[in-house]
């Protein structure tokens, strides 16, 4: 799973000489948070969040309201812009786990996607990784969802796979963790559609070294 | 499975109104239209020419030309009002953001370049990329297009492709700076149904890959069917009818989608079993559209509130969108024709009749001249263009040949060299005991008035300064039909035939609609009472109710004055549906003929089983066989040895040899069943043993 396959193709970018109050508008109206601004080429020159747009009081406050509504009439994407060499960009060709750890390392929420020398091709956000996430573990599919507790090392995982294809059944949604303050084990999450909890609890139980840490049925 | 999120639309038309302003005034050409597109959503608009499709596609890049205008609604592009954008900033738009494919490639490449600098351009100029990495960028494209020989192409000019490889390079072009919107305006009405249907699956791949939004613009609703996911019906500037694609097709809500569906022949149906019912009258222009409902005076449902009140477009409970104050009580499966539609009484012939016209192994072919020493001093080998090569069939008086084939296969040439506007140049060919492979000139008049033609393109073979009653008089007095005195009368009486009244007389070809002049293209080839009229794709120019009108009208005629009919198109349904028999051509041999029926269905020949796999079928459930045929026809000149399609042909490893003797040894007839023969290696078990086409 890679950028390309998580972002936003064709994501809406205004030019740098629109105004703020119409970038205001046009991220109200889509309901959207990050908007790139790009010039020839769908070059990317810079980046507005809501952070951009929030107005400082002090700017304002020294402004009647005649002169707010002509410094807002002037004020454009250029001007509040994050400058593009700010922004930090991300390549289509990364994989996803790398996007999230830049998202979180910089505590920023969101990565336009860019080639050939920063033509923009695409926007990663926080949800596209949350959006992820829950795909990953079968979400909004109906199942059972069970947690494993294994001990990590080498044929864990195949003793458990073992017994559901024994069974007969798919796996729709996967993933595993390092279990919490157990630096030895790892916890393994699975989604197994078409079957009840009970079932699943007989079979699992029987997997040696292995714990169901939790078992329930979601949709 | 993936989780929908609700995103923007990338497309968002609110209530659009686009208006050109003329002399004394303005017109409204499209009115209230609304409709939006998601990304990687592909959205046919359908209806028929004069509709305002094609308007509503420039307004929205504001290629109205000087006189036109929006003038009312807002058109957003990604959240972002376009009708105020002024020119700097739409031509950011349309380089970068949206991109554009029309009907006719030749119109968007420019003749005087080669291909690859033509598409690197895209990428250096709007990308900055270096020449290097712009020609590796390009030829990956190509690929993506299914572009066989893609580098060697890039050093090719346009003229040196194929039609459906041009429009190739075009939607590459359009494709290379990865679009949001796609914009396509009848981008396969000019191709050969095998190219359009490689090249509606390349779209439908596109779209997936690219999560493009696509406005895909047509008149056929066989191509709707096979691309789209929603569908807008436009009638006389306004949207009638919008939804998805499996909602429309399995319950036409409005009266206009219900007609435009009937006018189109199933695959299947023969002329003997179902009739094509035409809508009657015609689209309003702009300026005198009728108060209240637009489709009223073309509605079989039309009450007194449709007279007075605007239908508002609204939403049915299935989540269509329709424009009818009445759509919940139209059941169209309960609809009669009304009478006002004439309908062709068709009889069903039994009996045997003697062949009017009979040709046996015609040939034709052009000599080429080389440009060598060699070739002017006349050493040189002799080469030729073998445009047709041992064509040989039959025409029972009062019957209907079809010929079908892609372009390029020597239909046209077959006809002509008939009809005497070329010369044989080896065979027999004789109607009615004559024989008429020799020059025209040495032709008896008799024997020319016997035969007439009915050509594609009405405008170009009717001189625009000749009234219609002089055109239709002329050939009347030429082979005596008619006396001076009587002339006026009988050209009167035959546009009364066609449908066409008395005013017609004095009118000049200008004057009329498409379907109006291929009326009097057919009054004038029935003219001097032929037996034999050759009709050269006389239906391919014209909208679907028109076309269902003329072929109506060609059956009529048919039947009244007993003429037999040599039917050239490249649509399968229509040739099925209007022909007692069927010739495929491919490369100027016929590869299968016989009676209609047998045709469609298994035995058939390789060539037409691809063809028929191609047909697009105005029915989203239609279970249809995937058979693509790569490239595009050989060259004439030198045409493949042994089979002339084994270099295309997808069954041949099921030939004897593995196929190794499609390439040595030229085929042999096989007689199928009665009067049906194949020109095909494997054999007819084998043959008969693949499954239909399109699923029962």
């Amino acid at each position: 799973m890679l950028v390309k396959d998580r972002m936003t193709r064709h994501p809406i970018l205004i030019s740098p000489t629109t105004l703020a109050t119409e970038a205001q508008n046009i991220m109200a109206e889509n309901n959207i948070r990050h908007l790139p601004v790009a010039g020839d080429g769908k070059r990317l020159l810079g980046l507005i969040t809501r952070q951009q747009l929030a107005m400082k009081p002090d700017d304002l406050g020294s402004l009647n309201v005649w002169e707010i509504s002509r410094y807002l009439g002037r004020l454009t994407a250029a001007k509040i812009m994050l400058r593009a060499e700010q922004v930090i960009t991300i390549s289509p060709d990364r994989t996803i786990e790398r996007a999230a750890r830049i998202l979180t390392d910089n505590k920023i929420g969101c990565l336009p996607v860019v080639e050939d020398d920063q033509v923009v091709i695409g926007i990663l956000t926080e949800t596209d990784m949350l959006q992820a996430f829950q795909e990953m573990l079968g979400l909004p599919s109906e199942g059972v969802r069970v947690t494993m507790r294994m001990p990590n090392r080498k044929g864990e995982f195949n003793k458990l796979t073992t017994v559901i294809a024994q069974k007969g059944w798919g796996i729709m949604g996967i993933g595993s963790f390092p279990s919490p303050r157990r630096p030895d084990s790892y916890d393994m999450v699975l989604k197994i559609p078409h079957v009840g909890v009970e079932e699943v609890q007989a079979a699992l139980a029987q997997v040696p070294d292995q714990e169901i840490i939790d078992i329930r049925t979601v949709a | 499975m993936t989780v929908e999120r609700k995103a923007p639309p990338v497309l968002k038309l609110d209530d659009v109104a686009v208006a050109y302003k003329v002399r004394g005034g303005e017109i409204e050409a499209v009115q209230n239209v609304s409709f939006d597109i998601h990304r990687g959503e592909s959205h046919g608009i359908v209806g028929e020419s004069g509709c305002g499709k094609s308007t509503v596609s420039w307004a929205i890049l504001n290629f109205l030309g000087a006189n036109g205008y929006v003038k009312r609604g807002r058109i957003l592009f990604q959240g972002q009002d376009l009708v105020s954008k002024k020119g700097e900033e739409l031509r950011k738009l349309r380089g970068d953001q949206i991109a554009m494919v029309y009907q006719d490639p030749m119109q968007a490449l420019n003749p005087s370049m080669r291909l690859g600098d033509q598409l690197k351009e895209a990428l250096t100029v709007h990308r900055g990329l270096g020449a290097k990495e712009a020609e590796r960028r390009c030829i990956d494209m190509l690929e993506r297009v299914y572009m066989p020989d893609a580098a060697n192409v890039m050093r090719r000019y346009p003229h040196q492709i194929s039609g459906g490889q041009q429009q190739r390079v075009v939607i590459a072009m359009a494709l290379l700076n990865n679009p949001a919107l796609l914009i396509m305006d009848e981008p396969t009405t000019a191709l050969d149904v095998t190219v359009e249907a490689a090249v509606l699956d390349l779209i439908a791949d596109l779209r997936r890959d690219f999560d493009t939004a696509i406005m895909y613009i047509t008149h056929n609703l066989g191509v709707v069917a096979r691309v789209c996911t929603k569908i807008g019906v436009m009638y006389a500037g306004e949207m009638v009818e919008r939804g998805t694609i499996a909602a429309v097709y399995e319950r036409p809500q409005h009266p206009y989608t219900q007609g435009l569906l009937r006018c189109v022949p199933k695959l299947g149906a023969d002329k003997a079993s179902s009739l094509l019912y035409p809508i009657r009258g015609r689209v309003p222009p702009p300026n005198s559209r009728p108060a209240g409902c637009v489709f009223g005076p073309r509605c079989d449902y039309r009450r007194e509130r449709c007279i007075q009140e605007r239908p508002a477009l609204r939403t049915l409970a299935n989540g269509v969108q329709v424009r009818c104050h009445f759509a919940e009580e139209i059941d169209p499966a309960a609809w009669q024709p009304s009478e006002e539609i004439e309908l062709p009484t068709v009889k069903k012939r039994e009996e045997e009749r003697a062949p009017i016209l009979e040709v046996k192994n015609l040939t034709k072919y052009y000599p080429v001249s080389g440009s060598s020493l060699k070739d002017v001093l006349g050493l040189g080998e002799k080469r030729q263009v073998r445009a047709v090569e041992n064509v040989s069939f039959a025409v029972p008086k009062g019957a209907t040949l079809g010929i079908v084939g892609e372009s390029g296969c020597g239909k046209s040439t077959l006809i002509k060299t008939i009809i005497g506007l070329e010369n044989s140049t080896a065979g027999k060919a004789e109607f009615l005991g004559f024989d008429i492979t020799g020059d025209i000139t040495t032709r008896d008049a008799k024997l020319i008035q016997e035969l007439q033609m009915v050509f594609q393109n009405p405008d170009s073979t009717m001189n625009p300064s000749y009234t219609i009653g002089q055109q239709i008089a002329r050939p009347m007095l030429r082979f005596g039909v008619a006396s001076k005195a009587q002339v006026r009368q009988e050209v009167v009486k035959l546009l009364q035939a066609m449908r066409l009244g008395e005013n017609y007389y004095d009118r000049l070809p200008r004057q009329l609609s498409g379907g109006e002049k291929q009326r009097v293209g057919i009054a004038r080839a029935l003219a001097s009472r032929p037996d034999l009229v050759l009709c050269d794709e006389p239906v391919s120019a014209l909208d679907v109710s028109v076309q269902a009108a003329i072929l109506n009208l060609l059956l009529q005629v048919q039947s009244d004055l007993d003429t037999t009919l040599i039917f050239i198109a490249h649509d399968l349904s229509v040739v099925r549906f209007f022909s007692d028999s069927v010739a495929v051509m491919y490369l100027g041999q016929i590869m299968e003929i016989g009676p209609a029926d047998a045709i469609y269905a298994p035995p058939y020949h390789p060539y037409t089983e691809a063809l028929l796999s191609a047909v697009p079928i105005p029915d989203p459930k239609a279970q249809q066989k995937q058979i693509r045929l790569e490239g595009s026809v050989p060259s004439a000149l030198n045409p493949p040895s042994g089979c002339r399609f084994h270099t295309r042909c997808p069954r041949r490893p099921f030939a004897p040899e593995g196929g190794q003797v499609c390439e040595t040894t030229a085929p042999p007839w096989q007689e199928v069943a009665t009067g049906h023969r194949i020109l095909c290696h494997i054999p007819p078990e084998t043959l008969r043993s693949f499954d239909p086409v399109i699923a029962p």
